[in-house]
Order: structure tokens, then C-alpha cells, then sequence
């Protein structure tokens, strides 16, 4: 029981990052969810027809996924704001008839087989990936993300190829979405189209909003309270969806910027100027 | 056979656009997603099956609908959205009423369970039929469609040609400029959402007795492809949801004529991809208005 508690955490943990990262370039996915979908099949189909070893079943279906999200980003990328949510979610909506309808993966009866993930794979996982966002948030690229996010027309003004980056983000997340799918179906072992409805996109969108969508901590805090919160409290678990739109419509009123709202690079910048 | 499933698409396709409608009255007015909506539309049904089981009569259901959809548009609006006025809080507004969407999930599904109601009614309104130019058709699908198109046109004369109308239409163009002119733009906003939530619980109370079941989960099937239509109908456009809507729905139905069933529920969002894609401004709009 605890184990899984602690795989869903690490692998929500993951999830949200990969919606983070899509929005440093100012962009929100609600394809997320659909990202991991792609990513839990490709990598079982991997795994059990083609008897591949895991990691590399995990690493295809990352890079595949990818690939895939900057297919899709570099034409809808074009659309800002709520038209790319509602893009999104058409995304997910696609995959999730595409996945129903596909036999070889077993349609709606679902793909079995998958093994051999573990807690401390994703923990692995956790911590990589954990350290490049670290890296990043103190990178250069950072600032250049942060000019596009902020004003897009200014960032290309000063010569910042604003598309490239935010198709690059959006692959990214992807990716890592894909990851955290094919870490989800080996250690599941058996998965179905409905594990990755809409609302699993929905809820890692809002647990980046809980924590605070201007630094990697945000989406890491709002990931780990909101996957054990209602388990540790009992008889809370059954009130899940209240507590949980409860909490993300009173923290979007008294402070919209998440649970830790600073951003990192902005600190220190402010900090050389002086 | 093939002219039944065309006017079950056409039904289908009335309560789409009566969805599809209030998103684009709130996206005209206030440029934002009202996530919530798909949720004023389920609890429109749930109102028919609280309604038939305190023993009321149906027509009683329509404004306890009204009221309390309304009402619930009225919450929306101030939890929301009255907070988050500005262009940047676009993603803000449209996060925080799918959260109240979950809550109102999660309440219809506390009281009714989160298996589907079935909705109990006389036999005689369920099986009686009227014949028109020789073919027999259900007495209930055609009071259902009056009363969508009854409410349609209502709405296209209340926002042409009322005063309340009026502001609406002069918030949708500039909020600023509105305001200067002495318009009460938070008035027109709530009013905008009561209009919007009561035209969903409508929708969502036809559906009910149309089909003979109240679902909790439909704002997240039903709900959201009017969402769909109304990116196809383009954003703000009142007669590109209605169209939208029905176009759909008659797609939908003949999919289902043809067997190709589940494919038929991608194709409104295939087209909404492809829409937004090649012609964002939808694929009714007129050029005289642009809306970025």
C-alpha cells in the first residue's frame, strides 16, 4: 500500500514537470495525460511483443513521443491561450478513441504484460530529472524563457526564436510524459484506454497550479500534496474531487501564483543588479 | 429510416447548440472558458430526476431548472471569474471553474451516486408519436425541438434586440468603452452568465427526457464537445454554435446510421483541430467581426 502510494507520488511528481516545462515557454497542455497514454503503450507494446529490455523500451517510446509532441506543437503552437487548451484537449480526446479502437493493443479490453518497474526506478527518474530542471532554472535559456512567456513580441524583438523554443518545451514535456506513462505501465502491468482519460490531463494541470507554476518546487510540492493528502487523512479520500476543487478555487483566489510563487531566476537577477 | 436518424441528429444537434451557445455568450463577452458550463448543463438533468422523484410534475422541472442553473452560473461568475477580469488571466479563470466543475461532479455524484439515474415517465409521453408527411415520429422529440429552436430564437431576439441585449453586445465589443458609456459591465457579465447556464440546464433537462437518464459523468462527454462546436462555430459567434451544434449532430447520427459508431465522437473534435488550425476565427464568421 505504502509502495504505491509513494509510485503514484513519484510518477504525478514526474507528470507535472512535464507540464511545467511546457508552460516556462507560456504554453498549458491538456494533453498531458494523452502524452502518457502514448507512452504506456508504445513502451508495453516494446516490452511484451517485441521482448525489448525495459530502459530501452522507456527510452523509444520517450524519444518516439517526442517526435510525436513536436508534430503536433509545431502547427498548433501557432494558437496562444485558450486556443491551444482547447487544442489540447482535443489531442487527448483523439488518442483516447484512437487507443479504444486500435485491436493490437487490445482495444478497450487493454494491453497486459508489462513488469519489472520499481519505486526506486521512478525515484531514479525523479531525481534526474529533477536536477536537469534545477540546472535549467539557472541557465541562460531560463531568462529566454522567461522573456517569451512574458511577451512574446519582445522576445522576438531581441532576436529570441520564440517558436523553436516553445515547440522544444512542448516536445520536452512530452517526452517526459511518455516517460512517466511507460514507468506507470511497468509497474501496473496491465493498462486500459480509461486509465488515461481527460481528467488525468486536467488533474496534472491543476496540481502545477496548487503549487505554483513559476518554479520547479511548485509543481513538485503541489504534485506530492495532492497525490497523499487525501490519504493520509482518512475519510477524505472518498471526498477526493471536493477537496481538491475546493482547494484550487480558494488558493486561486487568495494567492493565483500557486503555493511557492517565486521565481527563481528573477531572485537572482535582482541580486546582480545590486 | 435514414430521414428518423437525420431528425435525431437535428434533436441531438438542438442541444449541442443550446451548449455550444452559452460558452460562446461567456467567450463573446468576457473572452474567457467557462469550464463550469458543462457541469450547469449536467445538473440540468439531475433537476428532472430530483424533480420526477419528489413526485412533481415534469413541467415543473423546466424552471426549477432555470433557477437553479442559473443561480449556479451566478456562483461561477463570482468564485471565478469576477476576480479575474484581465486579458492574462485567461488560463486563470478558465482553471479555477473546472475546479468548481469537479465540485459540482462530485456533489450530483454524492446525492445520485455516480451511476446513471434513470428518469421515470409516463409511458404515454415516451411512446405517443405524431405523423407528419406520412411518417410516424416521436411526439417527444419534436417538443423537444420546438423548444430548443423557442429558445434559440428568444435568444437571438434578446440580444438583438433588448436593451439587455444591447449591453451585452456593447460589453462583447470593448468592456472599456462600455463602461464608459455608463454600461454596468458587472451586471452584464452576471447576466451573460445566467442566460448561458439557464440555456444549458435546459439542454441538459431535454437530454434527460430525451434519452430517459440523467448521467453525472456527461459534462465531460456531452458537455465538452459543445465546447468543440463552439471553436467550429467560432469563438463569440452566436449563429455559428447554432449551426455548429446541428451540423454535428446530424454527423454524429448518420456515423452511427453507418456503423461507424465510436469514430463518429472524433470527428467533432478532428474538425475543431483542423478548424483552429486553418481558420481560427471559425468557420461562420463573418469578416466584419474579428475576434484575435
Amino acid at each position: 500500500m505504502i509502495q504505491d502510494h509513494l509510485f503514484f507520488t513519484g510518477i504525478n511528481i514526474l507528470l507535472a514537470w512535464s507540464v511545467y516545462i511546457i508552460l516556462l515557454s507560456g504554453s498549458l497542455s491538456f494533453a498531458n495525460g494523452a502524452f502518457m497514454a502514448i507512452g504506456a503503450y508504445s513502451a508495453g507494446v516494446l516490452s511484451v511483443k517485441f521482448a525489448w529490455p525495459m530502459a530501452l523500451a522507456l527510452a523509444a517510446a520517450a524519444l518516439a513521443t517526442g517526435v510525436l509532441g513536436a508534430l503536433i506543437a509545431t502547427p498548433a503552437l501557432r494558437t496562444r491561450g485558450v486556443y491551444l487548451i482547447l487544442l489540447t484537449t482535443g489531442v487527448t480526446f483523439c488518442v483516447q478513441v484512437l487507443l479504444e479502437n486500435f485491436d493490437y493493443i487490445g482495444g478497450v479490453g487493454g494491453l497486459g504484460g508489462m513488469s519489472g518497474a520499481t519505486v526506486w526506478h521512478v525515484y531514479g527518474a525523479v531525481v534526474l530529472v529533477g536536477v536537469l530542471l534545477w540546472w535549467l532554472s539557472r541557465s541562460h535559456l531560463q531568462r529566454m524563457l522567461d522573456a517569451v512567456r512574458e511577451d512574446e513580441q519582445v522576445a522576438a524583438a531581441l532576436g529570441i526564436n520564440t517558436v523553436y523554443l516553445k515547440v522544444v518545451c512542448f516536445a520536452l514535456g512530452a517526452a517526459l510524459a511518455a516517460l512517466a506513462g511507460g514507468l506507470y505501465s511497468h509497474y501496473m502491468s496491465f493498462i486500459r484506454p480509461e486509465n488515461f482519460g481527460v481528467l488525468v490531463s486536467v488533474y496534472v494541470v491543476l496540481y502545477v497550479v496548487f503549487g505554483g507554476v513559476n518554479n520547479l518546487w511548485g509543481a513538485l510540492l503541489g504534485a506530492v500534496v495532492l497525490t497523499l493528502l487525501p490519504e493520509l487523512i482518512r475519510g477524505l479520500a472518498s471526498w477526493r474531487p471536493l477537496v481538491f476543487g475546493l482547494l484550487i478555487v480558494i488558493l486561486l483566489l487568495v494567492c493565483p501564483e500557486g503555493l511557492l510563487p517565486w521565481r527563481s531566476a528573477t531572485l537572482k537577477s535582482r541580486v546582480n543588479d545590486d | 429510416m435514414l430521414a428518423e436518424q437525420i431528425l435525431n441528429g437535428i434533436v441531438l444537434g438542438s442541444m449541442y447548440a443550446l451548449v455550444a451557445l452559452g460558452y460562446t455568450l461567456v467567450f463573446g463577452v468576457l473572452d474567457k472558458l467557462n469550464f463550469a458550463h458543462g457541469e450547469t448543463f449536467m445538473l440540468g438533468g439531475f433537476v428532472a430526476v430530483a424533480a420526477s422523484a419528489l413526485g412533481a410534475p415534469i413541467w415543473l422541472a423546466f424552471p426549477c431548472a432555470i433557477v437553479l442553473c442559473g443561480a449556479l452560473g451566478l456562483l461561477v461568475e463570482w468564485v471565478s471569474f469576477r476576480k479575474f477580469q484581465s486579458a492574462d488571466a485567461q488560463i486563470t479563470a478558465a482553471l479555477s471553474s473546472l475546479a468548481v466543475g469537479l465540485i459540482v461532479i462530485d456533489l450530483v455524484q454524492k446525492s445520485f451516486g455516480s451511476e446513471p439515474v434513470s428518469l421515470e415517465l409516463p409511458l404515454a409521453v415516451r411512446t405517443a408519436t405524431v405523423n407528419i408527411a406520412g411518417t410516424e415520429l416521436a411526439w417527444i422529440k419534436i417538443a423537444i425541438l420546438a423548444v430548443a429552436l423557442t429558445l434559440m430564437a428568444a435568444l437571438h431576439a434578446l440580444v438583438q434586440y433588448t436593451r439587455v441585449g444591447r449591453n451585452i453586445r456593447a460589453v462583447a465589443e470593448s468592456p472599456l468603452s462600455a463602461a464608459l458609456l455608463g454600461v454596468n459591465v458587472r451586471q452584464v457579465n452576471q447576466q451573460t452568465f445566467v442566460i448561458a447556464s439557464a440555456l444549458a440546464g435546459m439542454a441538459g433537462l431535454m437530454l434527460a427526457l430525451r434519452t430517459g437518464y440523467a448521467a453525472s459523468d456527461i459534462g465531460f462527454t456531452f458537455g465538452i464537445k459543445a465546447l468543440a462546436i463552439m471553436a467550429i462555430g467560432g469563438m463569440g459567434d452566436l449563429r455559428g454554435a447554432m449551426a455548429g451544434g446541428i451540423l454535428v449532430g446530424v454527423i454524429e447520427a448518420l456515423a452511427v446510421q453507418y456503423g461507424l459508431g465510436k469514430l463518429g465522437e472524433v470527428v467533432v473534435w478532428i474538425v475543431m483541430i483542423l478548424v483552429l488550425l486553418i481558420r481560427p476565427a471559425g468557420l461562420f464568421q463573418s469578416s466584419t467581426r474579428q475576434r484575435a
